[in-house]
Formats: C-alpha cells, structure tokens, sequence
C-alpha cells in the first residue's frame, strides 16, 4: 500500500511538468501580453515604455526560454511576483528589507474561497443525503417527484440571475442581509460576536446560491445509489432478519450507496480552490475565481501559471486521495489495489 | 475595464432590474419619514461620502499603475504642480506661479511657502525634481515618461523653484506638469517604485491620506490635517470595490454608497420610473472629453479614397446611433475636441445624414451594381469589409445600426467583436483590420501628435489607421511649439477642418459621463461646469442630519 502512494506521488511529477508546459504554451499562444491591456490605449502611453516592460518581465524572450526561467523558479516553489498587482507575490507574502510584509495574491483569495466552498458543500451535502434518501425510498411516489422538480429549477436557474433576484429581495426590499462584500464597513468595530455574525450574514448568499443549484447532482447520486442498493440481496436478508426498517435503510444500505459519493467528494477538492467567476463578481468578493479571470484578461502569466500549477496539483492530489478513501471504504477495491 | 463577462452579465442584469421595477415597483413606498433632502443646508465639516469602483488599484503610484482606477483614488492623496479650473483653464496647485522663459523653452515654476507631507516633512523642490527623476529614470517603466523625456535640464535654484528647460518649446508640457503627481523623496529614494510598499501605503500631500486598504474590499481615505490646500469638508472617502455594475446599483438603491457612475439605461428609464430613487437621487451628466468613431484602414482599398470615405460619412445617421445606442445622452460632433472648449472648431458641422449624396459620391469612385445583387462593385469585385471592435456592447450596436445604413447604398458589412488584449496585439498592431469602432479618451491639451502625425505608425504606435497628410503633420507640428492660447487655438481650429474634410474617420458621437449622487451630499455645482462636477468635491458637504447613522467613526 505504502509502496503504491509512493509511486503515484512520483508519477505526478513528471506530470505536473508536463501539464505546466501544456498551460504555459496555451496562455502564450493567446495574443497580447501584459502591456496590451486598455489602460495602454492611452495616447500619452509610448510604445517604448511598453517595450521596457516588455524586457522587464522576459517577455521579448522565446517562449521556450520563458519557461525554462518559470521551471527554474519553480523548482525552488518560487512562484514569482505578479505583473498587473504592483508585483505583488503570486503564492505567500515576502518581507522587504524595511519589514513591510507583502502579502500574496493567491494566500489572499484562497481562505476566502475555500471557506465559501467548503460551507457550500457541507450544505449541499447536509441536503442533498436526506433528500436521496427520501426521494429513492418514496420512488416514484409524490416526494420523489417534488424532489426532483425541485432539484431541476434549482439546476436551471442561473445562478447569477437567483443571486441578483435574492440580492435585490432580501437586500434591497427588505434590508435584512448585505447586498454584496464580504464585511460591514463597521466591520472593526463589532465584538467578536458581533464579527461573526456579520461575516455569517455576508456569507449567506454567496454561500446558498450555489448550494441551491449544486444541489440536483449530489441528490440524484445519493438517489441512484440508494436505488440500487435496495434491490440487493443482502438488503432482504436484513429485511428478512426482522431488522427494523430505520436500521436497514441507514446502517446497511446507506453506507454502500454514499460510495460513490467519496469520488465526487475527490474530485471536487480541486474545485474547492477553484471559486466561481460570476459569484465572486456579482458579490464582490476577491477570491480565486475572479484573481484567475482578471489575470487570465490582463495576461497576468505568473499568476494564471500560478492558480493552474496548483490547481492541478490538487486535482492530481485529489485523484489520489479519493481512490485511497475508496479502496479504505471498500474491500473490493483494497484487494485490487494491493494486487496491482 | 471591459469584458466579455460583464458586459454580458450586465446586459442580462439590465433585463432583470426592469423586470423588478415592473415586478416589484410598488412594494417599495416611498418613504416620506427622515429629513427633507431638498431643502437647503448651511455647509458643514463631517461625514462620509461611501463610492464604489468596479476595478481595484494595482498601487497608488498612479505614474507607474498607469489605470484609471489607480489615479482615480491617488488624485486624492497626491498634488500636482499644476490644475485644471472649473472652466478647464491652467493654475496652480503646489504652485504659486509660473513662467515661461521669452524663447519659450524654459518654464519657472514658483512653489507655494510652507509646504507639507502628511507626515509632516517639508514639501520642496528637491520632491519636484525627485519624481521628475523617478518618471524619466530608465529603470522605471512608465507609460506616461514620454512628455518628461522631452525635458533637457531641471534644475532646483532654492527650495522654492523648479525649472525645466526643453530642447525646444514644447506646448504640451504645461498640460503634462498638471498630470505628474509629485512623490516625496524622503520615504521613496532608493526604492523600486515598481515594487516598492509606499504604493500600498502612501503618504501624499492633498486633501486625504489613506488610513486603511482592505484588500478586495475598500479604500479608506481620511482628511489630512496637512493638506497643502486647505481642509476638504466630507472627513472620510471610502471606496469600496464592486466589479459587478448591477450589484454596485442594488447597493445604491439600498443607500450603501452615495455616488454611483451610471449607464444611459438607467439614468433614462430605470431612476426616473421609480419615485423612491428619484426622491434620493440626483442625476448630473456632463460630456466627458472621450468620444466614439469608425477609423478606416488608409492603406487598403478603397479606403485610400477621400470620395469612399465622405461617401461613408454621409451614409452613416449618427443620429440614429445616439438615439438607439445611447438613449439620446451623448452628441454628434464634428472635431476630436470637447465640443464648447476652447480647441472646438465652432464653425465646423458633422457629415449630415444624406444617403443621395453617399451613392452620388460612390459612383464617381466607380461603384456600380453590375450584376444586380443589391451590392456595388468595382471592376468586378463588390464592396465589402469587415468592422471589428472589443467587445463592449455601444461599439457592437452602434456598428450593427451602421451595417443598415452601409447595406442601404449597396456596402455589405460584416462585424466582428473581438477580446480586448487579442484585438489589440491580434489586429490594430498588425494593421490587419479594414474598419474599426473604437473611442479615443484624451486628456485637456489638443496636442494629438500621436493619433494624427504620419510619423506615428509603427506597429504599437497610435495613428494605426495610417493617416498621412502634410498640412495635418505641419499643423501638429506647430501646436506643440506655440505656447499662446489663442494662436494655438487657430492652429487647432484649422487642424480639425483639414481632418474633417478628408474624413479618416467618421465621428460617431461624443456620450455623457452620467452620475447619480445621493441627495445627502451638497455643493454640488449643477449644471456641471466644463471641468466636470468633480472639480469642487473638496466643497461638497453632508449636513449632520443627513448622515448616515448606522455607520460610526
């Protein structure tokens, strides 16, 4: 077992080089550079600076020599500075040499987007269990058929038409929660208590809305699994036992069909750090969706280089913890695995 | 700055609000309790004027930052020798007085006494001469160096003087000193201004100081006992970050910020169909100094014929576009000058809307529709191109509405929209384009040498449509040498006819600036003066029973 995560830690390598160059050459190959953003359009802006920027950042270099000074830099976990932020660190804060602390694009914007994620899921999945559960236990019969309705306008609704909706209703009309931001511009001076609520109630939108509209997959997951699980023989022997209803249904058919959950629950760790764009607009919070697609539109190439070299780590870390948590799950699988 | 995103968010949101004002208009009583936010108030020192901005600073040396955003928050906190007047007339700022030297080439400036950094240490010349090292040092990568290169020497006699002398009179340089926002030298020598923290946590001479940047979410600007000028009224300026148009109007519709720049839907419909918005809102609109055009590619056929290009002209009902593309709030101008300024060719009238004349002159160019297809040919190929703009939704209809025009006498156009850094690097670099929408946003001198000189076309360079006429190069040339006003005036009166008579461009039409201010905030002046309603927002007051009570100092 031991022997197996070894391997495939060192299988990543290997793979996150190639993936990193992968990247590296698509956002080149996209014209325009930093210096052709809209604020270059200025007719008192001169080429010539636009050239010494240019040599200032390495891009007048072939792509190829580009890359080989980012892997050189990588391979120290040097993320580099931002281009279009005052280069501001991409990755972790740097000190200069009067002890003024810079803080990094990507250690700004994570905690604040993985926490709207993680609470996200964490409600997605607090709903989307029961409701399976109900849905596949009442197959067919009027709860089924009021879950699933729900489930598909939640899934159909865009979700930045719900978000301006809500705003408007509960922030607007009614006043009872902020329309957009992350914090109360009072904010410093609340007690902690007070801090806490306002956060919380910052959050509750940016929070539900997606949770809403995630909701329909993990349901029908839960459904689908359930479903089958049902219908095992093992689950009429239990019946058959004399086991009350409520002890089949939650210790024994339950357990295998949150299986598959695991895997999504694995793949979705890189889309934890991922964030959404429209969201992060719409309420104004500076997390990781909108530092990808501003970087992505000013050519910020450190940073973009930067959110994929760890998204993909994390995909790839994802993979792998989702198979160990299966093959732990599951001794099926754990055989397998400790034959291949 | 615009994208594919929000312009499309934004377009949807438009949709969305005007179905919640017909959906929800009468849930919302106007409330009839608080004060009486029309009747006058004695002017007061206090409160908090809460803006917001959809992008945020990448620092706050705005020299170095080089966007709009950046200056727009540093112009706060940092003084430049010289201002702009609420009738766009030049005078001073951290000088007292200014002289330009008899062979025009040295210019005097004379500094107030007594100057001071926040921080308390003297501002003086030595700062002058500092940030005109900084901008034009070879190390610092500055879009703006290029007016400052121009300069031969600079020079600090005593604490109080700073003069510069040009290689030759140079006419622009008055204008560019009223843009250069002087740095302290104390707190900035020896740094790398492009990485320095001063850029984060600056330390200015102007009305505010910056007391706290949360990163992504505000700016908080607070009064600066210091300030160079006098004392500001409002205490607080806070700026918070919305990128979403549609969230930062629903926080305005809430009474979370007072001062909101508008789009021509909803100062137009939107506020004026809702009594509760109109009650708290005003609405100012004043022309900005940018406008919208179509640029032909010069150095492709036809359009190296004046005949096709006036032909175009007069085919295009600009009309038409302010209409439909901006509810009427923007107008049709004839010279690449704000219109009622001093630069302003008043005797010049826009190509009028005259399709008769279009075809007449298409025909002497030796267009005719051979074959019948409804499209003009000449010898044998029919005339057709492709109009690209970025992707910003005026441009797009407004080339929409042209493409019906230009189908009426027979041109077949296509239209093309393309992401701002490709359109750039992609297209208008390499001159591969036949017609492009775009707008020129240009400052207060009419010095456009880099849009209009024939010397101006290398790739990256600003005349790309490939505009070469030697009376036009003659005439840039002698603006920037011509120091008095009003032969510099003529000079730019006849550079406006000759461009538009040869019609490299069609000037499509000059918006409004459109902003909408809570009622709470006073002295503003209304109608806005040439220099914009910003021009005394250092006057501006918030009467105590109109603050705001839930947020405390």
């Amino acid at each position: 077992m031991l022997k197996y995560i070894i391997k495939r830690v060192l299988w990543m390598i290997p793979l996150l080089v190639g993936i990193s160059l992968v990247s590296f050459l698509i956002m080149h190959l996209a014209p325009g550079d930093i210096t052709s953003n809209e604020s270059a359009f200025n007719p008192k802006a001169s080429e010539e600076s636009r050239q010494k920027l240019r040599e200032m950042y390495n891009l007048d270099k072939p792509v190829i020599v580009q890359y080989g000074l980012w892997l050189k830099r990588m391979a120290t976990l040097d993320f580099g500075k931002s281009f279009a932020s005052h280069q501001k660190p991409v990755f972790w804060q740097t000190t200069d040499k009067d002890g003024n602390v810079t803080k990094g694009l990507i250690q700004e914007a994570l905690p604040i987007t993985l926490m709207i994620n993680l609470l996200g899921l964490a409600i997605t999945l607090l709903l989307a269990i029961p409701l399976g559960i109900i849905a596949a236990r009442k197959y067919l019969g009027w709860q089924d058929r009021a879950i699933t309705l729900f489930n598909f306008i939640g899934f159909s609704i865009p979700g930045f038409w719900l978000s301006l909706l809500l705003m408007y209703w509960l922030g607007v009309v009614n006043n009872w929660f902020p329309i957009s931001g992350l914090h109360s511009l009072n904010y410093d001076s609340f007690d902690t208590w007070g801090k806490i609520k306002d956060s919380l109630s910052h959050l509750f939108l940016p929070v539900i809305i997606p949770s809403i509209t995630g909701l329909a997959g993990i349901t029908l997951f839960v459904k689908n699994g359930m479903l089958d699980v049902l219908h095992q023989d093992y689950i009429t022997t239990a019946r058959a036992k004399g086991l009350n209803e409520h002890k089949v249904i939650y210790t024994h058919a339950l357990r295998n069909a949150l299986l598959p959950l695991i895997t999504i629950i694995g793949l979705s760790i890189p889309g934890l750090i991922g964030g959404s764009v429209i969201a992060e607009t719409i309420f104004a919070i500076p997390g990781m969706g909108k530092l990808f697609y501003d970087a992505v539109l000013m050519r910020d190439f450190p940073v973009v280089m930067g959110i994929l070299t760890i998204g993909s780590a994390l995909t790839l870390l994802g993979n792998l913890l989702a198979d160990l948590m299966y093959a732990w799950a599951d001794p099926r699988v754990r055989r397998g695995v400790v034959k291949g | 700055m615009t994208n594919a995103f929000s312009s499309f968010t934004q377009s949807a949101s438009i949709v969305l609000v005007t179905l919640i004002i017909s959906a929800c208009g009468s849930s919302h009583n106007p409330s009839t309790s608080g004060p009486d936010l029309s009747k006058p108030y004695p002017s007061e020192a206090g409160g908090i004027l809460i803006s917001a901005m959809t992008a945020e600073p990448s620092g706050l040396i705005s020299m170095i930052a080089g966007e709009s955003a950046s200056s727009a928050i540093s112009s706060n906190i940092f003084n430049t020798l010289l201002k702009y007047d609420k009738n766009l007339e030049l005078e001073g700022d951290l000088v007292k007085s200014w002289e330009i030297s008899s062979d025009q080439k040295t210019i005097i400036f004379r500094l107030k006494p007594g100057l001071k950094w926040a921080d308390d240490k003297p501002l003086t010349s030595a700062d002058v001469l500092f940030t005109w090292q900084a901008v034009t040092d070879d190390k610092t990568a500055s879009p703006y160096a290029s007016d400052f290169q121009l300069v031969k020497k600079a020079e600090t006699p005593d604490p109080l003087t700073f003069t510069v002398t040009y290689a030759q009179a140079y006419a622009p340089a008055l204008d560019s000193w009223a843009g250069l926002q002087i740095l302290p030298k104390h707190l900035l020598q020896g740094q790398d201004l492009h990485t320095t923290s001063f850029a984060r946590n600056p330390v200015g001479s102007h009305y505010y100081k910056l007391d706290r940047w949360t990163h992504g979410e505000n700016l908080k600007l607070s009064r600066n006992p210091n300030s160079v000028l006098g004392q500001a009224k409002i205490d607080q300026l806070i700026t918070r970050i919305i990128p979403d148009n549609s969230a930062q109007f629903l926080e305005l519709m809430a009474d979370n910020i007072d001062y909101m720049g508008l789009d021509p839907i909803k100062y137009s419909r939107i506020i004026p169909a809702r009594p509760e918005l109109q009650q708290k809102l005003a609405l100012y609109k004043e022309l900005g100094n940018s406008y919208t055009y179509m640029g032909f590619n010069l150095k492709h056929k036809p359009f190296n014929d004046v005949r096709v290009r006036r032909a175009i002209n007069y085919a295009i009902d600009k009309q038409e576009i302010i209409d439909g593309v901006y509810l009427g709030l923007g107008i049709n101008i004839a010279s690449p000058y704000k219109p009622g300024t001093r630069w302003s060719n008043p005797a010049l009238t826009p190509y009028p809307y005259d399709p008769a004349k279009a075809r007449q002159l298409l025909k002497e160019a030796g267009f005719a529709d051979t074959d019948g297809d409804g499209i003009l040919e000449r010898d044998g190929k029919p005339f057709t191109f492709e109009i690209i703009t970025n992707q910003n939704k005026e441009r797009e209809k407004s080339a929409v509405l042209i493409q019906r025009r230009l189908k009426d006498v027979g041109i077949d156009v296509k239209i093309r929209a393309i992401e701002w850094a490709s359109f750039i690097s992609r297209f208008i670099k390499t001159g591969d384009f036949d017609v492009v929408v775009l707008g020129w946003g240009l400052g207060l001198d009419p010095d456009q040498f880099n849009i209009w000189h024939s010397s101006q076309q290398a790739p990256g360079q600003f005349n790309f449509i490939g505009y070469h006429n030697p009376t036009v190069d003659q005439l840039l040339e002698q603006g920037r040498l011509e120091l008095n006003p009003d032969k510099r005036m003529k000079i730019y009166h006849e550079f406006a006819r000759v461009l538009l008579d040869d019609s490299p461009i069609v000037y499509l039409s000059a918006g409004y600036g459109l902003t909408a201010i809570h009622k709470r905030v006073k002295g503003i002046d209304d109608p806005a003066p040439p220099a914009g309603i910003g021009h005394n927002s250092q006057d501006w007051y918030i009467p105590q029973p109109l603050r705001r009570n839930e947020i405390s100092q």
